[in-house]
């Protein structure tokens, strides 16, 4: 950016022009998407809408979170959810007791903040006896722990609610001199926007700490760690307790926006689903859990209006991207950051190759698609009628013509891209070395 | 007293088919450091296709010679072309699945047999439908053996036990005795120096895992008849079998075997004798009578409201008392 | 003065095998002290053993005068003790200079903290750029790791055994696979950055023994049959029997 040479202007007005500028830059993504969060209310209006984005903005946190585990410190856990839902559990009842005049009116914009000491109470404790091992025990451990927190949910009945789940009515009148009413869905939109990013930049913050720094290399290589004074678990267990914190907050923002919580807020499902999102957003980068969690909440609305097959598209996405791409979406986008870095036109040259590859795989998609729907109508005991609508089109899952038209797809769509495939690897190749090469300096 | 015998009796078979189940799971752990987190999908397949076998089998044969003995007989089929055919889908999700991520890792490894295990429990779903199947025991095998104190012991249920000895004490005489086991020990510990020797390890792998979750098929199809066949199986039987696999120690058997016993019949137990927390609470000097919200739900716990939850306090247990689990030998 | 190191009677046993048999070393302060022997006589389970990766199943261990014996790694380097390894054992996905910070965070101080950013430590940094100078990675600070040349790997390697504060030096083979030219850079750098400290070596590569060392241990079958000068452990008769056989 150039800067206005003006001969007029004092030393001081530069300087704080330098100031302003350099701010924009160092910080350029997140304020892109703090106007984005702003003003996407406005873009896509509707009350849906809106329930998407303020789950989107749950799932952001709550990935993030899960991902302080697994993509920051190398720990893969399948119960992470108890800290999420245990929270939102604490939340509702506390939101009753003032309803109910039993408590001094918090208000709810702290509630979070509560909610994270209850995931950080509870992170800490599990943490404690779970850290002890790691790798692949770790992970059962964490099973275990949740499928108990899970029946005890269930066993519990006055304070969880049973299968039903309690509830909740989080309006209990204005805050902040009458500017905010939490019973429209737009304010608590925003409540979780803020809340978002205040968690989001801490959890970035503190992967930049000593105690980041040390997980990072205690998932590299422990032993090491071991070896330069640090004791491992402990490292892991402040961790795990950071981590169950931030999970609360989300746990509590759900439960504030949903007005209730159930035992599906602490089931092995809802921590299989924050490492699907981080999973597939990818866990070596930072931005990838984020990633995950927007594009996974927005396809499971998306899908699940049209489609009673999402679980296994979810099934068979993450399948997809553990056999081929274990660093997920992100890990494809870091691939090209060395090419960018020197010099950003070489990506020109991968469009075409990309773009094709792309639409092969769109074709093969739709295919698999077809293959499944049409499936899933013939084997559905509750329907009838193997009449259906697939792509708006009126078709009927028993004909010949449909299935042969859709294996056709499917299989044409895997043919082009073994026939593409190749081509896009090659331009890859191509562009990284003569990103290398210019980096060199030849 | 015959009450308590007849629990335990039902607790040994229960936890002879967790046995089952986590002798697989160790034995695939301990040859390829996986745990086969989708062990228990198999197991529920192995239920589906005993019930579907079984039941086409027995219709054919009814529908030629009439009487019961087609069940029985479609059963008998079941229970060698069951374990079978789930073995060899377990072989094949080995040979390009789990062969080809193995590079990437093994939380790689262990992501993607969780990956198969929901994918499968999907397709099961919506091949299968959501209702249970009502899968039951043949007739024919379905009569009381003897009676014991006023109780009548199932021969069936009497035959999955001896099936399931049978098992343990031929996959013992298989790792000890043969040269098969020997390269299978071997194997375990240094693949590369026993790919030297001639053997071919990969196949080693692929079969072993194949080996394993024919184990698993035929618990389900043992088991299926006694448990219930449905979806939801899996997601049930699944974690207590992780649970056992932790609490025995990796990658022993014996280990596996006593807590497996153990949780069975701690289950058993509870669920029949009911004990009540309330004696309990009373002596902490509790006002049972009139406990009202949680404390109402804590004082009126029972043993058996308790008891799909004792496994895990288990666990929780020994991981505070002795991590290494009871015969623990492999670290992870 | 107390002893750096000393050993007294130390075994160890992995089931029914003895590899280590009542072993007895004594290393002086600010000495340099190379422990050599033929195959398989047990140095790496040696440095396993004061390093705290393995227990010992009987004997002594004392770090000027502490007993060390069956402590965790890092109370033992916390203690003062710090080794490299044979086979490079760096954090592959980190800069050069991160590795090293992560070396000397907790000499630093730093222990668990999360409430501040660890750039903003400029006494840290300046730290870890010096000690990246001594060992000549300064120039290469912001390299990934594991794309560096084998020779910069071990010399990392170093940096992050001296990061840690420690002034008692477990090296284990650090010339290993290094060619000739490669191995005297080595040999320089390490007597240049290990000066007031006391330094055990295991080595094979006899030349450099015989430049680094005050006084060379000889370890055959789990015992320390000699120590003593280079001079007179080259004469030593037992010795040349140990590595040469009966017809010395």
């Amino acid at each position: 950016m150039a800067r206005s040479a003006t001969t007029t202007a004092t030393a001081s007005e530069t300087r704080n022009g330098g100031l302003v500028i350099a701010f924009l830059r160092r910080y350029s993504v997140w304020l892109i998407f703090v106007a984005v969060a702003i003003v996407l209310p406005w873009i896509l209006p509707g009350g849906a809408a809106r329930t998407v984005m303020s789950q989107i903005g749950v799932a952001i946190i709550f990935a993030l979170a899960y991902n302080m585990l697994l993509g920051q410190g190398g720990m893969l856990s399948f119960g992470h959810a108890i800290y999420f839902g245990l929270a939102g559990f604490c939340i509702v009842h506390l939101i009753q007791a003032v309803q109910d005049d039993e408590l001094i009116a918090i208000p709810i914009w702290i509630m979070p903040l509560i909610g994270g000491l209850v995931g950080l109470f509870f992170g800490c404790l599990v943490g404690y006896v779970s850290t002890r091992r790691a790798g692949t025990i770790f992970a059962m451990i964490s099973l275990g722990f949740g499928e108990m927190v899970s029946a005890m949910v269930l066993v519990v009945v006055s304070f969880f609610g049973g299968e039903e789940g309690i509830q909740t009515d989080r309006a209990y009148g204005t805050d902040l001199f009458g500017l905010i009413d939490w019973t429209k869905d737009i304010h608590v939109y925003y409540l979780i926007t803020i809340w978002a990013f205040v968690a989001v930049a801490a959890m970035y913050a503190i992967t930049k700490t000593p105690l980041g720094r040390i997980s990072n290399a205690a998932r590299d290589n422990p032993e090491r760690v071991a070896f330069v004074g640090y004791n491992t678990q402990r490292v892991r267990w402040a961790v795990f307790t950071l981590s169950g914190f931030f999970a609360g907050v989300a746990g509590a923002l759900h439960s504030i926006s949903f007005e209730q919580a159930g035992f599906e807020m602490v089931n092995v499902e809802r921590s299989g689903a924050v490492l699907f999102m981080a999973y597939i957003g990818g866990v070596g980068l930072f931005a990838g859990p984020v990633i995950g969690a927007v594009l996974i909440t927005a396809l499971e609305k998306l899908i699940t209006d049209v489609s009673h097959a999402w679980p296994l598209y979810l099934g068979l996405f993450f399948m997809v991207v553990v056999m081929f791409s274990p660093g997920g979406i992100a890990g494809v986008l870091g691939l090209h950051e060395r090419i960018w870095k020197v010099d950003w036109r070489i990506l020109g040259r991968l469009t075409k190759p990309y773009l094709r590859a792309a639409g092969a795989t769109l074709f093969a998609a739709i295919g698999a698609v077809c293959v499944v729907e049409l499936t899933h109508t013939l084997t559905n005991e509750e329907v009838r009628t193997t009449e259906m609508k697939l792509f708006w089109m009126a078709t009927d899952a028993a004909s010949v013509w449909a299935w042969l038209a859709a294996l056709a797809i499917l299989g044409g769509g895997i043919w082009l891209c073994r026939l593409t495939y190749p081509g896009a690897r090659e331009s890859y190749d191509n562009a990284i070395k003569t990103a290398t090469d210019r980096a060199l300096g030849k | 007293m015959e009450a308590v015998i007849f629990s335990i009796f039902n607790g040994l078979l229960y936890g002879m088919l967790l046995f089952m189940l986590s002798s697989g799971l160790t034995l695939i752990f301990s040859m390829m450091g996986i745990l086969n987190f989708a062990h228990a999908a198999f197991f529920m397949l192995g239920a589906y296709f005993a019930y579907y076998l079984t039941g086409g089998i027995a219709a054919v044969l009814a529908g030629l010679f009439g009487g019961a003995g087609g069940e029985l007989i479609g059963f008998l089929i079941a229970l060698v072309a069951g374990p079978l055919l789930v073995g060899v889908i377990g072989a094949l999700v080995q040979r390009y699945g789990l062969r080809f991520v193995h590079r990437f890792g093994h939380v790689a490894e262990l992501l993607f047999t969780f990956g198969l295990f929901l994918l499968i429990e999907e397709l099961v779903q919506m091949f299968f439908g959501k209702v249970p199947k009502n899968y039951k025991t043949p007739e024919l095998l379905d009569f009381a053996a003897f009676s014991g104190g006023g109780l009548d012991y199932n021969f069936y249920r009497l035959f999955m036990l001896v099936v399931a000895i049978g098992i343990f004490v031929g996959l013992f005489l298989m790792m000890t005795r043969t040269r098969f086991g020997l390269i299978i020990r071997a194997a375990l510990t240094h693949p590369h120096t026993t790919a030297q020797l001639g053997h071919d390890v990969p196949k080693v792998f692929m079969w072993t895992f194949g080996a394993g979750c024919a184990l698993a098929g035929l618990a389900g199809v043992l088991g299926g008849s006694v448990l219930g066949t449905e979806p939801a199986m899996a997601v049930q039987l699944g974690p207590i079998v992780f649970v056992v696999i932790v609490i025995g120690g990796l990658g022993s058997l014996e280990g596996a075997l006593i807590a497996s016993l153990f949780i069975g019949v701690l289950n058993d137990l509870s669920i029949s004798m009911d004990i009540k927390l309330t004696g309990f609470f009373e002596s902490l000097g509790v006002d049972v009578v009139g406990a009202e919200g949680v404390m109402q739900d804590l004082v009126n716990l029972s043993s058996a409201k308790l008891a799909p939850v004792l496994p895990y306090i288990l666990l929780v247990l020994v991981l505070i008392f002795r991590p290494r689990g009871l015969l623990g030998q492999r670290d992870v | 003065m107390t002893l750096a190191l000393e050993m007294t009677d130390v075994r160890k046993s992995f089931g029914p095998t003895e590899i280590i048999r009542g072993l007895n070393l004594a290393v002086e302060q600010g000495e340099r002290h190379a422990v050599i022997g033929p195959n398989g006589a047990g140095k790496s389970t040696l440095f396993n053993l004061i390093s705290g990766r393995y227990n010992v199943s009987a004997g002594s261990i004392r770090l000027r005068g502490e007993e060390v014996a069956n402590l965790a790694p890092h109370e033992i380097n916390r203690k003062g003790l710090a080794r490299s390894f044979q086979v490079t054992n760096i954090f592959p996905r980190m800069s050069v200079f991160e590795n090293v910070r992560c070396g000397h965070l907790w000499a630093a101080g730093e222990k668990y903290s999360f409430w501040h950013s660890v750039n903003k430590r400029g006494r840290i940094t300046r730290e870890v750029e010096e000690l990246l100078e001594r060992t000549g990675l300064l120039a290469k600070r912001d390299f990934p790791a594991a794309l560096l040349p084998y020779a910069d790997q071990r010399a990392l390697e170093l940096a992050i055994t001296l990061a840690s504060g420690a002034d008692v030096l477990l090296l284990d083979e650090p010339t290993a696979g290094m060619s000739h030219s490669e191995t005297e850079q080595a040999v320089a750098l390490i007597k240049r950055v290990t000066e007031g400290k006391t330094l055990v070596v295991v080595e094979h590569d006899m030349g450099v023994v015989f430049d680094i060392a005050d006084r060379i241990s000889v370890l055959v079958y789990g015992e320390i049959i000699a120590t003593d000068v280079p001079g007179k452990i080259r004469k030593n008769q037992r010795v040349q029997e140990a590595y040469l056989g009966e017809a010395a």
